[in-house]
């Protein structure tokens, strides 16, 4: 497929056939970090396939100018997924996935800890910030995890624990629930 | 592959058999055998007690056919867990009333009386259940592939090895004649020196039939079905048995049937450690769907120290049918003398007759022949020695599909680092080696 513009990506993403949709989204990555609000819109606003084209043209455009060498267009398309997760009008499902699309590509130094730990106050996003936390290599995802440690509810510490040891920190006094069984079933065994 | 020489010297397994076999006329019909073992070490006893984790679909099948050893006074089947009511409610029926059941695993990995878990939850819970069933002392049968990502891999690994005991994972493949047929064949020089091996399979299905998120039925327990994945909606299109073909829970068909035909792919060249060099993928995405796998692919490995290159085609290039009548999918084996054709790769797996009906000649090289996957792993609880699609077989394996389906969804090569196991030079790749998992389902 020729290169595409960021209004024709858009216009095929909107299309109504699902072949020139599947051909947009896999070739959205060149036209980079510009279309990402945009497509943000279309996930929002677009019918179930015209949205999920959308969703993978943004995902793609992650993977593509997260590519080696490319820092420029990486450092731009975390600008953009920022935006984009701090605008409150959009699917709480759309931005706990763009908290995914970060945690493959911001680096260390694009983030505050004190900032990311300020959003585990908001339950819907706390488990998936705490997991790219978990992914995001250097000093300032343990420094925000830390810092969330300190202001999540009680039931909450433990996973922020095991995300915490998983990158080498030692956790004492929370402990790990990890084997703990909590579900029941209904089901009576046959035959008693 | 050869024989790896048991970890319990002879003596002291016959030791520990003897002591077993006499508890066992006194003992009731449910007692661990690792109570009934000397030292606490996995069981001498000739009674095996397992729970099943997941039974539908192939776990259903595993479940009949311990019930079946059950029936003949060989092993015990102590507990059934499902997060699917109905299909729970299936299982106690074919278990019968000795086994309990359950729908959190971890109430099965608790039981004491309980030496084994057989694993047949769908991909993405694989990694998990076995490292919490190796760290609860439970020797482990674990569906293929062995794990989602990199990381997952390592963890089962170390966890196997940590705790001792025996793990292995369902490419049942290896313990076919016929694939013993194979690697005797490649191992005796009969193809000469083997430098390229091409795998052919069918293409991935699309979601034809998409449908928006909705409400769980009221049988399944959605939040202990999705475990490690980060939470989402339900849609009916993530289960069951088509969870295969999203690349988070499954992986398409590189990963399903790919764990089975590079297995042997793995096992004939002796590259369990080996492991490639690079990777490149091509191939075509659905057009339209929650389902998210590769339609069509084809992704090149290369292996280096020997050297040699392995192709996972799908479709690929499909061979005649051989004399078994099979060609779906399999692996032809190219060498300097020739090629040799090994179709399947899982269950049904065939060769070539002359692979067949070749003879060891005197002074050749005779390979361990497989008495069956559940009797090979069996042999390794009571002995400990390695099992045929060890955890590391097993997790050397499913890396090749995790990072074909990497580089896939990159679109571009990556390298590999055989020895760290790890991708360098791709900072995002690298990243993608794992998946932190929703708690309180990690590793």
């Amino acid at each position: 497929m020729e290169e595409l513009t960021l209004d024709a990506l858009i216009l095929k993403i909107k299309d109504k056939d699902d072949k020139v949709r599947a051909a947009a989204w896999q070739a959205a990555g060149k036209v980079g970090a510009q279309a990402l609000k945009p497509l943000a819109g279309v996930a929002k606003d677009g019918e179930l396939e015209v949205a999920r084209a959308a969703n993978r043209a943004m995902w793609q455009i992650v993977r593509y100018t997260g590519r080696p060498g490319a820092d420029d267009e990486r450092k731009a398309t975390v600008a953009a997924l920022i935006e984009v997760f701090t605008d409150e009008e959009l699917p709480v499902q759309l931005r706990r996935d763009v908290v995914w699309m970060l945690s493959e590509i911001i680096a260390n130094d694009e983030f505050n800890p004190a900032d990311a730990a300020e959003m585990f106050k908001n339950a819907e996003f706390r488990d998936d910030m705490r997991m790219a936390l978990q992914r995001i290599p250097g000093d300032n995802a343990i420094a925000a995890l830390k810092a969330a440690l300190e202001i999540v509810p009680d039931d909450f510490k433990p996973a922020i624990a095991c995300s915490l040891r998983a990158r080498g920190v030692e956790v004492p006094n929370v402990p790990c629930v990890k084997l703990k069984p909590t579900k029941q079933t209904k089901v009576k065994p046959v035959g008693r | 592959m050869t024989r790896q020489d048991s970890k319990v010297p002879r003596r002291q397994f016959l030791k520990r058999a003897g002591a077993a076999a006499g508890a066992a006329l006194v003992a009731p019909q449910v007692i661990p055998a690792g109570v009934l073992a000397a030292e606490g070490k996995p069981g001498a006893s000739e009674r095996l007690t397992f729970g099943h984790i997941g039974v539908g679909g192939m776990g259903g099948y595993h479940l009949g056919d311990m019930k079946g050893r059950a029936d003949r006074g060989e092993v015990n089947v102590a507990a059934v867990c499902d997060v699917d009511e109905g299909r729970l409610a299936n299982a106690s029926k074919m278990a019968g009333p000795k086994a309990d059941v359950y729908r959190d695993y971890r109430y099965v990995l608790q039981r004491k009386d309980i030496d084994a878990v057989v694993i047949a939850t769908p991909d993405h819970w694989h990694g998990v259940q076995t490292v919490h069933a190796c760290e609860s002392g439970k020797h482990v049968y674990v569906e293929k592939p062995a794990c989602c990502t990199i990381e997952e891999g390592k963890a089962m690994v170390a966890a196997a090895r940590k705790n001792k005991v025996a793990v292995q994972v369902g490419s049942q493949g290896r313990s076919e004649p016929d694939c013993h047929a194979a690697i005797t064949y490649l191992r005796n020089g009969m193809l000469g020196k083997v430098t390229k091996v091409t795998c052919w399979h069918y293409a991935s299905p699309g979601d034809d039939n998409p449908v928006p998120d909705g409400d769980p039925p009221p049988e399944l327990d959605w939040d202990l079905w999705l475990g490690p994945m980060r939470w989402r909606p339900y849609n009916p299109r993530y289960l069951h048995g088509v969870f295969r073909w999203l690349l988070e829970s499954g992986g398409g068909q590189i990963r399903d049937r790919g764990a089975h035909v590079m297995s042997c792919a793995l096992y004939l060249m002796g590259a369990d450690r080996q492991g490639p060099v690079s990777i490149e993928a091509k191939g075509t995405a659905p057009t339209k769907g929650l389902w998210d796998s590769a339609v069509q692919m084809e992704v090149t490995y290369t292996f280096k120290n020997p050297d040699w290159t392995l192709i996972w085609a799908q479709p690929g290039d499909k061979p005649p049918k051989g004399d078994q009548g099979h060609n779906d999918y399999g692996a032809v084996y190219h060498g300097e003398k020739g090629k040799l054709i090994l179709y399947g790769g899982d269950g049904g797996t065939w060769t070539e007759p002359k692979a067949r009906e070749f003879k060891v000649p005197p002074g050749g090289v005779q390979l361990y022949k497989s008495p069956g996957h559940k009797e090979d792993w069996f042999a390794g609880i009571k002995t400990g020695k390695q099992t045929i699609m060890n955890v590391e077989a097993g997790v050397a394996t499913a890396n090749l599909t995790v990072l074909g389906n990497i580089s896939f969804v990159l679109g571009r090569k990556i390298a590999w680092d055989p020895v760290r196991a790890e991708i360098v030079g791709d900072e995002l790749a690298r990243r993608m080696m794992s998946r932190p998992q929703r708690f309180p389902y990690h590793l």
